[in-house]
């Protein structure tokens, strides 16, 4: 049977796979009576025999939805761009929430293989999440996973799932690579503060080491529990550790809180705060306004970023959504892109997929990057970023790119 | 060390009196009700949001310190009236799910709305930077947050303990049976408490929303230290609330320089430990205030 059959009405409902799954069951039963042939039969089991089915194993409720949103806004642009189809096929989304839930997710991760024949999974935010996932992406085997968030290097160390490919990051890229930049450009010794869980922890550990590699001295570790509103108490520590610059790791509420209260307190006076980009992005920034000027981070993508690829996308986006696309958004469309390149490479079976990803090269608004040839994470550019004054409040702007960064495999090797 | 100790009795006293202004409207609903109201924490977050659209619209802060709080305590009116009053004399339970219900509902509105970033509400110019105390900076707005809950705590406090309205709602609490029977309406004093309350956590909602982000999961976070207070404090006691506040408000901020990761832990081991040698909490009696 073929998968273009054109006639066949692709449904992009993000709610129900019930309905849609319905619908071809039907139409397996009339065409293969017709027919009188069995040879469709494991290409319809799977749900999708002419039409691309996409899994999004992401959270759209609770804490994390604006992210779990952004992701799939930019896949959609991806696909909208391209007339509703990808490699010349009608898509398919179904949505599971995963809230930030593990179990959740991994119910959500079989459904979507087992009963929506997802081809591809896109997802999820959570790195815990992630983890609780590989197990039986690799027990189904039957689709890539293409992870647009979760970026914990224990992915890769623990797992080295030959499916699994990161359209983000690791969490080693953005902290490590700030580091000599920050010795070379800002201080030789910070203090460093972290939001105190698995993430955290690895900024905090994968900055510490690359500094003191680079010749620097790290003279403080402070640890603060995620979800903390008040960083009073925390402030005498950081002024006192008498360190000329901070390196920090919050994100989201924490970021928010952080940083204006670290200008509040007018420890800016003393001492130059860097970060990771999380804490001073597209999310945040408006919320913390004048006190994030002058403050430095790194991340792989920036929305004002000039480049003609970039402005591109950032413009139909805001043409769609009436905001600026954030990094999430970015990892979105690019998760959309590689799977492009998957399915016109390889049709739909999983381990060609995999095999035509690998090492491949994705032409993304961040600047192209490639999937690395051990451990399918992303080689790409990071971005060193300053928060100034903008035409509609503070923005970042890029001051240098830290290029071909040479990336850890932890032991890794996918093939 | 001691400016670290400095700084951290600082927050402390000013969380306290902020959580006071939480605790207060709890614990008088409580005790004149016996309504168990978890949607007090929402009150809370939706004095930040309302804070939020008035300091946007109309470009002030002072404004929104008014104005968000008079939406909510209308918000409070008519929780009261429409939901909580058909159910007055039943079971405890009813009210607790009918309010956990309402919170619930509150969170998924603020989402739908304002959407799950974080925000917040721009202090007034006025207030900008930080001054020395003693040995510390510390930012003129949380000292004015301090000032300001102190000196509204103390107006409820002489309100409640001296004035003819305070008198008639510890005697509702007291004997709601007796004041009908004087011909008070003691429907309009509940209304009014559970109005009362709904003001004094948007007010704290919108202080809190200048110096902390706005973000949906913010009234789930102050109605566990609500009711560790309310139930320290003594069920339905306000000056036990008060007290409770402050010792909660110095656990939270001395919890955070000793072992960061600890400090829900001391919360509720200080619970725990006034429960022991009190069973009724630290003012409880059978009364209110």
């Amino acid at each position: 049977m073929s998968r273009r059959d054109v006639d066949k009405v692709a449904t992009r409902n993000r709610g129900s796979a019930a309905e849609s799954s319905g619908i071809s069951r039907r139409r397996y039963l009339q065409s293969g009576a017709l027919l009188g042939t069995t040879a469709g039969l494991a290409g319809c089991l799977g749900g999708s025999e002419d039409t691309l089915t996409v899994g999004f194993v992401l959270p759209f409720t609770g804490v994390y939805s604006l992210l779990g949103e952004s992701i799939v806004n930019g896949f959609e642009l991806y696909v909208d761009e391209q007339g509703g189809e990808i490699a010349g096929q009608e898509i398919e989304t179904v949505s599971r929430d995963t809230e930030a839930d593990t179990n959740t997710g991994v119910s959500a991760t079989r459904e979507l293989l087992v009963e929506s024949g997802a081809d591809a999974l896109v997802g999820p935010v959570s790195s815990a999440v992630a983890t609780a996932m590989m197990q039986t992406v690799e027990n189904e085997s039957s689709a890539i996973w293409l992870n647009a968030n979760a970026g914990d290097y224990r992915l890769v160390e623990e797992g080295c799932l030959s499916y699994h490919f990161r359209t983000s990051f690791n969490d080693w890229q953005t902290s490590a690579p700030l580091a000599p930049w920050v010795y070379e450009n800002v201080a030789d010794n910070v203090v460093i503060t972290y939001a105190d869980y698995a993430f955290g922890d690895n900024s905090r550990q994968f900055f510490s080491e690359a500094f003191e590699q680079a010749g620097g001295t790290v003279v403080n570790e402070i640890p603060i529990p995620l979800g903390t509103d008040d960083f009073s108490p925390y402030m005498g520590d950081i002024e006192g550790s008498g360190a000329d610059a901070v390196y920090s790791f919050f994100a989201g509420s924490d970021a928010v809180n952080y940083v204006t209260q670290f200008h509040e307190f007018g420890l800016d006076q003393n001492m130059t705060q860097t970060g990771s980009g999380f804490l001073l992005s597209e999310d945040t920034l408006p919320a913390q306004g004048q006190a994030a000027l002058g403050k430095f981070s790194l991340l792989h993508y920036t929305s004002t970023d000039q480049s003609e690829r970039n402005q591109g996308f950032a413009q139909s986006y805001a043409d769609a959504h009436d905001t600026r696309p954030n990094v999430y958004a970015c990892q979105g469309y690019d998760s959309a892109q590689a799977f492009e390149l998957a399915v016109e490479e390889a049709d739909t079976d999983p381990d060609a997929m995999a095999e035509a990803l690998r090492g491949a090269e994705i032409d993304s608004p961040r600047g192209s990057f490639r999937f690395h040839e051990e451990t399918n994470d992303p080689v790409q550019n990071m971005y060193v970023r300053e928060v100034v004054e903008g035409s509609d409040g503070p923005e970042n702007e890029v001051v240098d790119t830290v290029e071909n960064i040479e990336l850890p495999t932890w032991g890794c090797s996918v093939n | 060390m001691i400016e670290s100790l400095l700084r951290a009795t600082l927050l402390g006293l000013q969380l306290g009196v902020t959580l006071a202004l939480v605790a207060t409207g709890l614990t008088l609903i409580f005790g004149m009700m016996d309504v168990i109201n978890f949607a007090h924490g929402a009150l809370y977050m939706f004095g930040a949001y309302f804070g939020l659209l008035v300091a946007d619209a109309l470009g002030s802060f002072w404004l929104a310190l008014v104005i968000a709080p008079l939406i909510v305590g209308a918000i409070g009116a008519a929780i009261e009236i429409f939901s909580l009053r058909p159910l007055y004399g039943r079971n405890p339970l009813y009210h607790i799910l009918l309010t956990f219900g309402l919170a619930i509902m509150v969170q998924g509105i603020v989402v739908q709305v304002w959407g799950a970033r974080s925000r917040r509400i721009p202090a007034p110019e006025l207030l900008a930077g930080s001054v020395s105390v003693g040995p510390v900076t510390y930012p003129v707005y949380w000292l004015f947050v301090l000032v300001l809950s102190t000196v509204l705590i103390a107006a409820v406090w002489v309100a409640i303990e001296r004035s003819d309205l305070g008198i008639l709602m510890r005697a509702s609490a007291h004997d709601t049976e007796m004041v009908d029977a004087l011909g008070i309406d003691v429907k309009t004093v509940f209304t009014g408490v559970f109005v009362f309350g709904s003001v004094l956590a948007a007010v704290a909602g919108v202080l809190l929303g200048a110096s902390r982000s706005v973000h949906p999961g913010m009234g789930f976070g102050v109605i566990i230290e609500a009711f560790v207070i309310v139930v320290i404090g003594g069920l339905g006691s306000f000056k036990g609330a008060i007290y409770a506040a402050l010792l909660i408000g110095l656990v939270i901020a001395y919890g955070a320089l000793i072992a960061p990761a600890l400090t829900d832990l001391f919360i509720f081991a200080l619970m725990a430990t006034v429960l022991v040698i009190k069973p009724s909490g630290l003012f409880g009696t059978t009364e209110a205030a």
